[in-house]
């Protein structure tokens, strides 16, 4: 039966990801992501999983990654400055092709910077944070009940894709309390396993190769170094090497449609928001002020792959606005793929963009 | 069973030549077609192991199998002893 | 069986230098599980970077190579995920030592049930010949052209300190005694920690007087002083000498741990 909670965002975090079976946490303490560790601790050992608070950020993540390979649910949660530390595992993972959720409740930065505030400034470092080419999924919840939805999401597209999914929420929603509908039970979509006697890292058409549990037989050798489709170090082959990463990013961009989660509102407008996170929430107030302004609406809830043909929908479009928690990180990414004029609405320090802000953006002379 | 050096996997380090109680290994005095000197076998036959592994069903000594660093040494099987026929000229 | 059939044979020989010690403590580290009549379908084994991490690669178990100096937060995982797996660690001074330190005490600490082995060259052999926090005092490295002039760590005490339930120490000459030291340490639950001293002829012996692999190997054998002889000398007041280097057991108790299957 669905059931009606007043949650934080951490605490939906947390929830949502029990739902969907996840039975491994490491991570260390770090402002503001704190509480889903906490309540992880309390709560998964009644479950039957496993909570870990390791010695690092490093270790946090290492630790999920060692427990994805023997069929785990894992998952970990952390802010800014773990998150940096969390870097060439994170790679690491992408390359091996480790299916784990990593939260990142996000704060201002750079370095400490704001440890109790809220931020976006991790957009560009999640996609590009690690050396070298590789493609990972993003989700941003802009409320409580997407921080329980995406979270349990989150899960099935990391065992599906093969890949880190990131949950990239703010601050804001993190520590926001909310009213929460709890579905009786979330969807849980299992690893497809490596039908026996095939080559471990040999993928089919989808580019996502089966998954060859530890202790199920297989005797895998699983490396960070460029791998052969058995799983073989040939780090110094240059065809094998650009295959396996064109393979690494292809598999995420191709399957982007099927990823892909946004909102579409009033399709025919001239003048566009683009938000994901917590600005969502300013544009629907603005929105909610002004009906009788004809303001288009895109609402992303995957950020990475970019949805970029979800900017084709809107066919009279004469700007798109773009209010987000940092120097325009995602502005630049649309930049990219239209033609029409982008104004990027910064907002630095901590609070989230006025509605009066919004407006003044949207009344500026085209 | 027989002592026997792989030929394909051993580098020419010759630590086996230090370790053996029976000096069975000595160093080669050629170098190999991958330009290696694989040390040569002095008698075989005297290694513990090769006479009496069969005999215990365990590995005696097997150091020098243990100190190979490239897994080079292994005692392989030996046909049973067949009687041949010889054709004696007189 | 023997623990020939633990390596992938498609994959020897090894990527090791020629008379490189690594090769030995693998053996006798397979020979140890051999013996301990896993199956390698519950076996797994961890590394980090570095010459002695890529030896999970050779071996036919399921294997991690990780990234440097993460291999215990690695094995940590798997082994709290799946109590059922038995989980090794080969790893290496610099690996485990420098950029691990941390994990590696941490290790120690929770007493999670892995066991260690470390191949300590007392340098980093993969990158070329850097000195490590294990190079001892005076030895000449590429990063330490004017002899070492840091203190080396201890690693055995560090892991004793550091709460690990079995602590011993052999070299790359004592292969019976390190295979018995690794099949020990697997059958002991929590943290055993093995440090096996090796020979690098390429990194270390060519700059440190070792021309020969057999003379660093016979370095190794003269200045280790057994555990019993070094307790004596103490207890009779006499002072261990300065090169010499304490093998054997050096600790083994039973502090509760973690990740033991219940």
């Amino acid at each position: 039966m669905t059931r009606i909670e007043f949650w934080q965002g951490n605490t939906a975090c947390a929830e949502g990801a029990l739902a969907a079976g996840c039975n491994f946490f490491g991570g260390y303490p770090i402002t503001p992501s704190t509480e889903v560790a906490e309540i992880m601790a309390a709560k998964m050992p009644k479950k039957g999983g496993v909570f870990i608070q390791m010695e690092d950020e490093i270790a946090g993540i290492a630790s999920i990654i060692g427990a994805s390979w023997t069929g785990a649910r894992s998952m970990t949660a952390t802010s800014g400055p773990g998150f940096s530390l969390m870097m060439e595992n994170i790679g690491y993972a992408a390359m091996t092709e480790t299916p784990c959720m990593i939260v990142n409740v996000q704060r201002g930065g750079p370095s400490t910077g704001q440890p109790t505030m809220g931020a976006q400034g991790d957009m560009m470092q999640v996609r590009f944070g690690s050396q070298g080419d590789y493609a990972i999924i993003a989700l941003c919840p802009a409320n409580v009940q997407e921080m329980y939805e995406l979270t349990a999401r989150a899960f099935n597209l990391a065992d599906q894709y093969r890949v880190p999914v990131f949950l990239m929420a703010d601050e804001i929603v993190g520590h926001m309390r909310e009213k929460i509908i709890i579905p009786d039970s979330m969807p849980q979509i299992p690893r497809r396993p490596l039908v026996k006697g095939t080559l471990p890292f040999k993928a089919g058409a989808d580019l996502v190769p089966g998954f060859p549990q530890f202790g199920k037989g297989y005797g895998v050798h699983v490396t960070g170094l460029t791998h052969d489709e058995r799983g073989y170090p040939a780090a110094t082959n240059p065809q094998l090497h650009e295959a396996l990463v064109r393979r690494l990013v292809d598999k995420i961009e191709n399957a982007r449609h099927a990823i892909a989660d946004f909102d579409i509102i009033n399709p025919d407008a001239e003048q566009v928001f683009i938000a994901y996170g917590a600005p969502v929430r300013t544009v629907q107030q603005v929105m909610h002020d002004h009906p009788d302004k004809n303001i288009g609406f895109l609402r992303l809830r995957t950020v990475w792959p970019f949805p970029e043909f979800a900017l084709r929908e809107f066919k009279n479009v004469k700007r798109f606005l773009m209010p987000e928690l940092n120097l325009g990180q995602m502005a630049r990414e649309v930049e990219r793929h239209v033609r029409v004029p982008v104004v990027s609405i910064q907002k630095l320090g901590g609070e989230l963009t006025t509605p009066t802000e919004l407006v003044a953006a949207l009344e500026a002379p085209l | 069973m027989k002592l026997a050096i792989d030929e394909t996997r051993c580098k020419g380090c010759n630590l086996c030549t230090k370790v053996c109680p029976y000096k069975i290994f000595k160093e080669g005095k050629k170098p190999n077609r991958r330009g290696i000197v694989v040390p040569e076998l002095d008698r075989p036959e005297r290694c513990t192991n090769c006479r009496l592994q069969h005999l215990y069903g365990r590995t005696l000594c097997g150091v020098c199998q243990l100190t190979c660093p490239d897994q080079a040494i292994d005692w392989i099987e030996e046909k049973p002893y067949e009687l041949k026929k010889v054709a004696i000229e007189y | 069986m023997s623990f020939d059939d633990w390596y992938r044979q498609d994959r020897l020989p090894h990527i090791y230098c020629a008379g490189c010690g690594n090769g030995t403590i693998i053996n006798c580290t397979l020979a140890a599980v051999d013996q301990m009549g896993w199956k390698k379908d519950d076996t797994v084994f961890v590394s980090g970077i570095g010459c002695s991490s890529r030896a999970p690669g050779y071996i036919v178990t399921d294997s991690l190579h990780t990234t440097h100096g993460r291999a215990i937060a690695f094995a940590t995982g798997v082994k709290l995920a799946n109590p059922d797996l038995h989980v090794i660690v080969f790893t290496g001074d610099g690996d485990l030592a420098a950029i691990g330190g941390n994990h590696f005490i941490h290790g120690c600490r929770r007493n999670i049930d892995l066991t260690v082995v470390c191949m300590n060259n007392q340098i980093y052999g993969m990158t070329g010949g850097q000195g490590s926090p294990t190079t001892p005092k005076g030895c000449l490295s590429s990063t330490t052209p004017a002899g070492c002039a840091e203190m080396p760590f201890d690693l055995c005490e560090l892991a004793i300190a550091a709460g690990a339930n079995y602590v011993s120490r052999w070299t790359s000459y004592h292969v019976k005694e390190l295979e018995k030291a690794v099949k020990v340490g697997l059958e002991t639950p929590g943290f055993s920690f093995i440090e096996a001293l090796v020979q690098c002829p390429t990194a270390f012996g060519r700059r440190n007087k070792f021309r020969q692999v057999a003379d660093h190997v016979e370095y190794l054998r003269a200045h280790s002083l057994l555990k019993a002889k070094s307790d004596r000398l103490l207890a009779e007041g006499k002072p261990i000498p300065e090169d010499m280097f304490v093998v054997g057991e050096l600790a083994r108790r039973n502090r509760p741990a973690l990740g033991v299957k219940p």
